[in-house]
């Protein structure tokens, strides 16, 4: 193939080498070249959310980057939250709550919701807006997400997670 | 107690973990990239196809086109659950923008992509017809030459005398209302993989009735059923989308070309848009009433714009088309006629609300408007006309089980409907609205279930259900394990494999917990019984003196004599012991009078809303809603809960957002961002659900039954609001705009 260039991505704390043309996803990449299918492609058009992953802790959608824009980049994906095996307390929550049908937006939902909850300590509506209304739930499970949301954010306040 | 806890999903782990294998994330050795080319006419003959160009290509494998068809040993080339009129690529015609012409298979999506590109074909436009009514006039372009009037099937209910009807009403209004072509939408895309072995084909496919593909493709290639294997992953979202048969004729016969390695075909977002619709549909329903608000008669007539094949639509129309556009009222007289008419857009079938949500749209946004004429609350007149217990409906069945008017009556209570409040005099005006409505599920169709205990104690649950997010293996999981008192952690779901699991019908029309239930509910007392045939030897008593308790056997009387199944088991040497299950369900109606049996029971919902209209800009706000279903026996509360939210936030977009733009059959909005969906933003302020429940009464299904009220509710709050009647959907700002300023 035509002008292969090799990328080191951060991702999930493993650095992973690639060798792509730097005009492929980043969802292409870590999907198929990397196997981390809880990123997923909806829409592919940086509107549905369930790509999201995070770069340098912020939710980004995967389908609009391009490897060569992610070289040297720290990048987490829903297979890298937890840890030995224990869910992250946003993972929990959403267990917990119902928050999902056909969980086929749920990774990037959690992403999304884990971002906030580090970047924002006082959430309000507007802010669970600008975080979660980048992805989409055709399924209609708002409801539920945003308890599972705001529970997890009222633990947080009282010092667990 | 199994039944009735909100117990969570049984792989809920996997699912926030990422972890769970849809059909994109399957992956085989050796597997190709499938790709279709496309037409980009509505309707054109094809005058010349050379895939040569393309074959050059390096990395292409296969091109599949019409051509292949004519080999000796080729499968059919036309295929239909009903009407065989859909070819598996163009021959000769094309009927839609976006209809396969032909189909490749290559090493790498850029080969498939650069081949697709490289594909010779000429067309000669020929003229095309899009709106169901105009495609149903005599001296209309003819989608198909058979067909001249495009109308491929008219069918009728005819109930009570309906020019008496008339005769006997103080008032009579009649009103047309259209929906226009939607699209599913689902965040996971089509997908199918299919691999030819020893003549023997497997399919992978996100289906929601693999027993419908297994007929059709083994009808296709001439094969028994047995060699054609169909499994289903779990589904990111279905909504009827993947209802039936779609892309696995294709991708078969692709694969068939191949022979012997995978081919994998996953659908881009814009081909979604044109792979199957939401019917346009056209409704003129007129309406004899009394002064006191009484209904004397109805007349409705529905032509059913079904894309340029017929795929489900005739066998809705012998049923649903007519049964789920009268509402659930006592009407003396009524007609209904319903046409399938063909035009050059892409096909429609099954859609969430299938059908109800076009018969609602009309007929309570027209309850309304008969309300408003007669100066009766809205609430009233439904109270007055809605079927209670033991009344006929007008297929001239009674219906035992009639909630109607709970539920109706508790959205609007939720909604505080006999409380005064402020309509606003400025630039905001607030209204209040309701809807109510009854759908029918499937009749004449049947469920199977095995269920197979093992000697370590698990008791296998093998089902054709399909999990699509509804959580309908948790629902069924924990049906069985009420039913055998096996505690729910034990219960294993096995399925969907045609090759694995016994036969059922379809996982659509909300049918699956209910008609599954109840096949497992037969297959558990066969298993209890045959359990107590093979326990009575060992104890040296009579089966009849044995009673099963706690998934054990143990003596009348002596309860300090049990024992456990598997040891049953373990004694008579078995590794298993399975029991069968089967419910189906009878009826149909006469297609040339609509009169017998359309439903074994019958899904009921209600919606009430207040909201608030800025008439400057056109603009809706819904500030609370509320959703009341009927649910009967309810297995999993939560699950129940987050089915009937769905209702909401997908009734939402389809009342105030959705629409496929079709310009001279090119759809102009085929991405996410042109056709939007409901987001967190889009919610109402306050979004309620209640369920009625009824321990006594039937398992129903909950996926769809309160999205049909949504559109004709909050329509009904905008003309409370502001005057204004909209009867096209969806109701967007624009429209509202041009109504208020009398365009
Ligand atoms: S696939 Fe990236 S945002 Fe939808
Ligand atoms: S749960 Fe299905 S899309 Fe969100």
């Amino acid at each position: 193939m035509a002008n292969r260039e090799r990328f080191a991505l951060h991702v999930n704390g493993q650095i992973h080498v690639v060798e792509a043309e730097p005009t492929r996803r980043l969802l292409d990449v870590l999907r198929a070249d990397l196997g981390l299918t809880s990123v997923r492609e909806g829409c592919g058009i940086g509107v549905c959310g369930a790509c999201t992953v995070l770069m340098g802790g912020r939710p980004v959608s995967s389908c609009l980057l391009l490897v060569s824009q992610v070289h040297h980049q720290e990048i987490v994906t829903v297979e890298g939250l937890g840890g030995n095996g224990v869910l992250h307390p946003v993972q929990q929550a959403f267990i917990e709550h119902f928050a999902f049908q056909c969980a086929y937006c749920t990774p990037g939902f959690i992403l999304s919701t884990v971002a906030m909850l580090e970047k924002e300590p006082d959430l309000d509506e507007q802010v669970l807006g600008e975080y979660l209304s980048g992805n989409l739930c055709r399924c209609g499970s708002y409801l539920h997400i945003l308890k599972a949301v705001r529970t997890v954010a009222r633990g947080r306040q009282h010092g667990f997670s | 107690m199994a039944i009735g806890r909100s117990v969570p999903v049984r792989d809920a782990e996997a699912r926030v973990r990422g972890a769970v294998a849809y059909l994109a994330d399957l992956r085989l050795p050796g597997m190709l990239t499938a790709k279709i080319v496309r037409s980009p006419f509505p309707h054109a003959r094809i005058r010349h196809l050379d895939p040569r160009p393309a074959l050059r290509i390096p990395g292409v494998v296969a091109i599949l086109t019409a051509e292949d068809f004519n080999r000796p040993g080729a499968p059919r080339l036309f295929y239909g659950v009903d009407r065989k009129d859909q070819p598996v690529v163009a021959r000769d015609r094309v009927r839609y923008v976006g209809e396969p012409v032909a189909a490749i298979a290559a090493e790498t999506p850029e080969a498939a992509e650069e081949a697709a590109q490289a594909i010779e074909v000429e067309y000669e436009e020929l003229p095309a017809v899009f709106d169901p009514l105009t495609a149903a006039k005599p001296e209309a372009p003819r989608v198909h030459e058979d067909c001249p009037g495009n109308v491929f099937l008219h069918t009728r209910l005819r109930h009570g005398d309906l020019e008496a009807g008339f005769a006997a009403a103080d008032l009579i209004v009649e009103e047309t209302y259209t929906t226009p072509p939607a699209c599913h939408a689902a965040l996971e895309p089509h997908g199918v993989i299919a691999q030819w072995a020893d003549g023997r084909l497997t399919v992978w496919s996100a289906t929601q009735a693999p027993f419908v593909v297994q007929e059709t493709l083994a009808e296709l290639f001439g094969l028994p059923r047995e060699a054609v294997r169909v499994i289903v992953p779990p589904l990111g979202g279905g909504y009827g989308g993947k209802g039936y048969v779609r892309l696995e004729p294709l991708t078969a016969v692709l694969a068939w070309k191949v022979g012997g390695r995978p081919v994998r075909l996953i659908l881009e977002r814009s081909e979604e848009f044109v792979t199957l619709t939401r019917h346009a549909a056209w409704i003129r329903i007129r309406t004899g009433v009394r002064r006191d608000g009484t209904l004397t008669a109805r007349q409705v007539e529905v032509y059913w714009g079904a894309g340029a094949y017929a795929d489900i639509t005739p066998r809705l129309l012998r049923s649903a088309g007519l049964v789920r556009v009268v509402g659930p009222y006592r009407i003396p007289a009524v007609h209904v006629d319903a046409y399938g008419v063909y035009t050059n857009l892409p096909p429609a079938g099954p859609f969430r609300g299938t059908m109800s949500f076009e018969g609602a749209w009309a007929y309570e946004s027209h309850m309304d408007t008969i309300a408003h004429a007669l100066g009766m609350d809205p609430l009233e007149l439904r109270r007055r006309n809605l079927l209670r217990p033991g009344d006929r409906f007008c297929t001239g069945e009674v219906i035992e089980e009639a909630f109607f008017w709970e539920c109706l009556e508790a959205a609007a209570r939720h909604v505080g409907w006999d409380q005064p409040y402020e309509k606003g005099e400025g630039m905001r005006r607030r209204g209040r609205g309701l809807a109510v409505m009854m759908k029918s599920t499937l009749p004449r169709s049947r469920s199977e279930c095995r269920l197979v205990l093992r000697a370590d104690g698990v008791l296998e649950l093998h089902t054709g259900t399909v999990e699509m997010g509804q959580g309908a293996h948790t629902a069924l999981a924990q049906i069985a394990a009420a039913e055998t008192e096996i505690p729910l952690e034990r219960v294993q779901v096995i399925g969907p494999d045609t090759a694995q699991v016994p036969y059922d019908a379809t996982t659509s029309a909300s049918r699956a917990t209910s008609m599954m239930g109840a096949a497992i509910r037969e297959a558990a007392a066969r298993l209890k019984e045959e359990m107590r045939r093979r326990a009575a030897p060992l104890l040296e008593v009579d089966p009849e003196e044995l009673i099963l308790q706690g998934a054990g056997v143990t003596l009348r009387g002596r309860p300090e004599v049990w024992i456990a199944w598997e040891e049953v088991l373990r004694r008579h040497g078995l590794e298993a012991l399975e029991a069968h299950g089967v419910f189906e369900t009878q009826g149909g109606l006469d297609p040339e009078t609509g009169q017998g049996i359309a439903s074994p029971h019958w899904h009921q919902g209600a919606g009430a809303c207040e909201v608030e209209v800025d008439i400057e800009t056109g603009k809706v706000r819904i500030l609370r809603y509320c959703a009341a279903a009927y649910a009967g026996r309810v297995i999993n509360p939560a699950l129940a809960t987050l089915q009937n939210e769905g209702n909401m936030v997908f009734g939402l977009g389809q009342a105030l957002m959705e629409q496929i733009f079709f310009d001279q059959g090119q759809p102009l909005n085929a991405n996410m961002s042109d056709y939007q969906i409901p987001s967190l933003r889009d919610l109402p302020e306050v979004l309620e659900s209640v369920l009625l429940e009824s321990p006594e009464g039937s398992i129903h299904g909950l996926g769809e039954m309160t999205l049909p009220p949504v559109a004709p509710a909050i329509a009904n709050a905008i003309f409370d609001a502001v005057g204004v009647r909209i009867r096209d959907l969806p109701i967007t700002p624009e429209k509202i705009w041009r109504a208020l300023h009398g365009e």
